[in-house]
């Protein structure tokens, strides 16, 4: 899924922007080399295992000898990355020559991971100790449940049953980007924020992350710290209990704000409290490579256009309810219908075709997942042919030549506007053109020079 | 001399093409925004005309629509 992808890369790319200090301390951690290593694209990943065991640099004419002509893009793709996250450190010797080698921190800590597998500084708390642990099943019940809650609280801040306890500024600081809030007026949500609803719930989890985390230091939290914890939550197992004790300060801040998004469950006993990571949390770094867990699919698209939605939530009702006619919401179901008027309206508020369209086959009831193609064709077709008919006349902004003088000049504007792409029209018979504004500036000094 | 004139360049289907031609035959004489006909899917208009054809391409648009009452 493209999407979870971009907003990764989006995240590393905000970690690459560290000053190159925090970053070596980032580095520290295996765990963060080993979260940085599943992001990394293909070859990229390849070239750091390799060169994981070689102490000396490598000139950079030899590592171009290991790609084929045709991976040389690739190639140079992979050895920005690792430049640009400091992974491969460039030494320039006296011949001018260039030559990578692994950042040495980086290597002694993935090195320690290769052997020693990932020792968390914390362990498990024993079961008698920590009392009674939710199932695995509670514990998504509550993760999910949790997550939804604040996505609710973020598009309705009024009308949620149940206030998470985000403190108001934090709110507003996720909700910036998604609502737009003008005088006197309910806040809307913006086209970004229709997209957002829209997304998988890895991609949205990154999204807040990444909100959070550059909003950390106004509020006194430094952002390395913050992206090691977070990485290094990711490593935790899935259901076990955790002591609160061996977080530090800020960390445990962190948790709290960490529990209201559903990523952990905080417990408390008779004297100690604990908390315990969901697959949400566990998700974190899972997500950053390209595999995503499916979670269950709950619409069943008729080609008749209508829409019978097995869920209980609010949510998924709200969603819905942006593109389509919701007929009947019943206690288990929401039955809609994909109208014209309907679809006008979401594109109108900034949401295109192609989102709907992979809303619902991301999300189609497993009945009909294994049908192929999940969502049916017609409708599939029909919403995109709704949103060609918005867009059936194109307004260029333009510049329209006649009465050339001879036909020697007539070509050479030709191909002068077809060289810069701005050759809109041409009609050789009576030797007119038609220019786009941005190249007419420059047509005009072309002609005139042409002339003399 | 070579003759440069300002506007906006239309490329659209053949029924819009003539949709836009007859707009412009209705409107008053000095109000009328097609400065050539280019051949029969392009036109080159004045930029005044833009919001004219926005709004009378949606209203033709919404003559062709009918909600179920809720």
């Amino acid at each position: 899924m493209p999407q979870v992808k971009i907003i990764a890369r989006n995240f590393m790319d905000m970690v690459a922007s560290l000053p190159a200090v925090k970053l070596d301390k980032l580095y520290e951690s295996p765990f963060i080399c080993e979260a940085i290593v599943r992001s990394l694209p293909p070859l990229a990943k390849k070239y750091a295992l390799q060169m994981m065991y070689i102490d000396r640099p490598v000139p950079a004419k030899a590592m171009d000898e290991w790609v084929l002509i045709d991976g040389v893009s690739k190639h140079n793709v992979a050895i920005d990355r690792l430049v640009q996250l400091r992974v491969f450190v460039e030494t320039v010797d006296r011949k001018k020559e260039v030559s990578y080698q692994l950042n040495p921190t980086f290597q002694e800590s993935l090195q320690n991971q290769l052997v020693h597998g990932g020792v968390l500084s914390r362990e498990p708390m024993p079961s008698n100790t920590a009392g009674r642990i939710p199932s695995l099943e509670e514990l998504e019940a509550y993760a999910l449940n949790q997550w939804e809650c604040f996505l609710l609280h973020l598009i309705n801040s009024i009308q949620s049953e149940k206030l998470t306890n985000f403190s108001s500024s934090m709110m507003k600081i996720f909700q910036s980007g998604l609502l737009s809030q003008r005088e006197k007026e309910a806040p809307k949500l913006t086209e970004k924020g229709f997209q957002f609803l829209l997304m998988d719930t890895n991609a949205q989890l990154w999204y807040i992350m990444r909100e959070y985390i550059s909003n950390a230091e106004a509020r006194n939290v430094d952002p390395a710290d913050l992206i090691s914890f977070l990485l290094e939550l990711s490593f935790h197992e899935l259901g076990q209990a955790y002591n609160v004790n061996t977080l530090t300060e800020f960390q445990k801040h962190t948790i709290k704000d960490l529990a209201d998004l559903g990523l952990v469950k905080l417990q408390q006993g008779m004297k100690d409290s604990w908390f315990i990571p969901t697959k949400l949390a566990t998700n974190l770094s899972v997500s950053l490579s390209d595999v995503s867990t499916r979670k269950q699919g709950f619409m069943v698209v008729e080609t008749n256009f209508r829409l019978y939605a097995y869920s209980s939530s609010k949510l998924h009702c709200e969603i819905l309810r942006l593109f389509s006619r919701i007929e009947y919401v019943l206690p288990n179901l929401v039955v809609g219908a994909i109208t014209k008027e309907s679809l006008y309206n979401a594109f109108g508020n900034g949401i295109t075709a192609e989102q709907i369209v992979s809303f619902l086959q991301q999300n189609a009831h497993p009945r009909v997942a294994n049908r192929i193609p999940s969502v049916p064709e017609n409708v599939t077709d029909q919403i995109r042919l709704w949103e060609a008919d918005l867009n059936r006349v194109e307004f260029t902004s333009a510049h329209f030549y006649d009465e050339f003088p001879s036909r020697d000049l007539f070509e050479t504007a030709c191909d002068y506007a077809r060289e810069h792409g701005g050759l809109l029209w041409e009609d050789s018979k009576k030797m007119r053109l038609v220019v786009k504004t941005e190249v007419h500036v420059h047509m005009r000094e072309h002609i005139r020079q042409q002339k003399y | 001399m070579v003759n440069a004139t300002k506007g906006v360049f239309i490329s659209c289907d053949i029924p819009m093409a003539q949709f836009i031609i007859t707009l412009n035959a209705q409107q008053p004489a000095n109000r009328k925004f097609i400065i050539h006909v280019l051949d029969n899917t392009h036109l080159f208009i004045q930029p005044d005309g833009v919001g004219t054809i926005r709004t009378k391409i949606q209203e033709f648009r919404d003559q062709n629509t009918y909600e179920k009452p809720p």
